[in-house]
């Protein structure tokens, strides 16, 4: 069974929609422009089709057990389309675990989850979590582009 | 010369206008000072950097535009931008953009189009829009490279009898067939990326006839 087969055929385009709806919001509180968290052009460019489930599987798990745990956020608007984020992201875990045979994580792929988790512990959590929320179309774009796009909407 | 700052209110609406990763910072002049001789100047910021940059050409311009193209060629980083207006010894704050992501905010220009004919068919060749270069010399990228899920909707309206059909095609060739003989169709052609919603450019309109049915055109003779 290739990873093509459990690549995630989810729709893409509804988890888009959720951070396009607090894109502006989220990034107009992180206010440390001069840093990063997914540092893209270290961890994501040009990952080998080998560590691309590995490393989905590490930064789902990245965004779900401390990102969205350590976001505090007081707009029940906001706090909705997060919530959505969340449980889209559970689901994707859920699929990914179809392959877990098949998640080989090489060395490649634990230095990129590793500078990835450095990067938010070098700030203050609520920061770190609101730059990682603000960050979420770099990572949703990366799994569009390795995960072969998606199924129709 | 250094001027005052904040005693002139802010550019307005300042923001990029992407099409084909050629990026062009644009805004409108503070509120109340339309008409009147402001100079502007603009910095650009690449997110995870150190400082703002300035922009050599777009320092004391009287323009409400700056060409940031090769400044955000990186399409896969992300930037800000900034303009502020000055007039005499005034001048006003910075008036930032939002966090601009190119890969996923620029424009898909309309592929170019080549049509032919025959009686009842017409055959369409498209060729994917070309990504913004710096200069001729450059090699030309296509933007099927960058999104390889690039993919085009042909709209073909029959001047007759004013219907329209429309097709979602991937492949860079197709032909409509069983069409009526000696009619005019006019076809448009939009090149979009599945995924976040973006603006769009259709191409601009085509028409061509199909030929005379050289059956009939035999029996008159």
């Amino acid at each position: 069974r290739g990873l093509r087969r459990c690549l995630m055929s989810m729709n893409l385009h509804r988890v888009e929609e959720s951070f396009r709806g607090i894109k502006t919001a989220i990034q107009a509180k992180d206010t440390f422009q001069n840093v990063t968290i997914l540092s893209p052009s270290e961890t994501l460019h040009g990952t080998q089709p080998l560590d691309v489930c590995c490393v989905t599987k590490n930064l789902l798990a990245f965004y779900v057990d401390r990102v969205f745990k350590d976001h505090q956020e007081l707009s029940p608007q906001i706090m909705r389309k997060i919530s959505s984020l969340a449980n889209s992201f559970l689901y994707m875990q859920k699929t990914l675990q179809q392959c877990q045979k098949l998640c080989h994580c090489r060395q490649e792929a634990t230095n990129a989850t590793r500078i990835i988790h450095d990067n938010y512990d070098q700030l203050e959590v609520r920061s770190a979590a609101i730059k990682a929320l603000g960050e979420l179309d770099v990572f949703l774009a990366w799994i569009d582009k390795h995960h072969g796009g998606t199924s129709a909407a | 010369v250094p001027c005052v700052s904040g005693d002139l209110s802010k550019p307005t609406n300042v923001t990029f206008i992407s099409i084909n990763m050629k990026n062009i910072l644009q805004w409108n002049p503070p509120e109340g000072l339309q008409g009147v001789e402001v100079s502007y100047t603009v910095q650009y910021f690449i997110y995870g950097q150190k400082k703002w940059l300035n922009k050599s050409e777009c320092r004391n311009i009287s323009r409400t535009y700056c060409d940031l193209s090769a400044e955000t060629s990186d399409y896969e980083h992300q930037y800000y931008a900034k303009v502020k207006a000055m007039w005499g010894t005034n001048c006003s704050k910075w008036a930032e953009t939002g966090r601009f992501y190119p890969f996923l905010e620029t424009q898909i220009g309309p592929p170019e189009v080549a049509l032919t004919t025959d009686e009842k068919s017409i055959s369409i060749v498209l060729t994917a829009p070309k990504k913004w270069k710096k200069s001729p010399e450059e090699s030309s990228i296509s933007m099927q490279q960058i999104y390889s899920n690039l993919k085009y909707n042909v709209s073909i309206y029959n001047t007759r009898s004013n219907r329209t059909w429309s097709q979602c095609v991937t492949n860079h060739t197709l032909v409509f067939s069983w069409l009526e003989p000696a009619t005019l169709y006019c076809v448009l052609v939009e090149s979009f990326v599945p995924g976040p919603p973006r603006l769009t450019q259709p191409s601009e309109r085509q028409c061509v006839s199909t030929l005379e049915d050289q059956t009939t055109a035999l029996e008159v003779k």
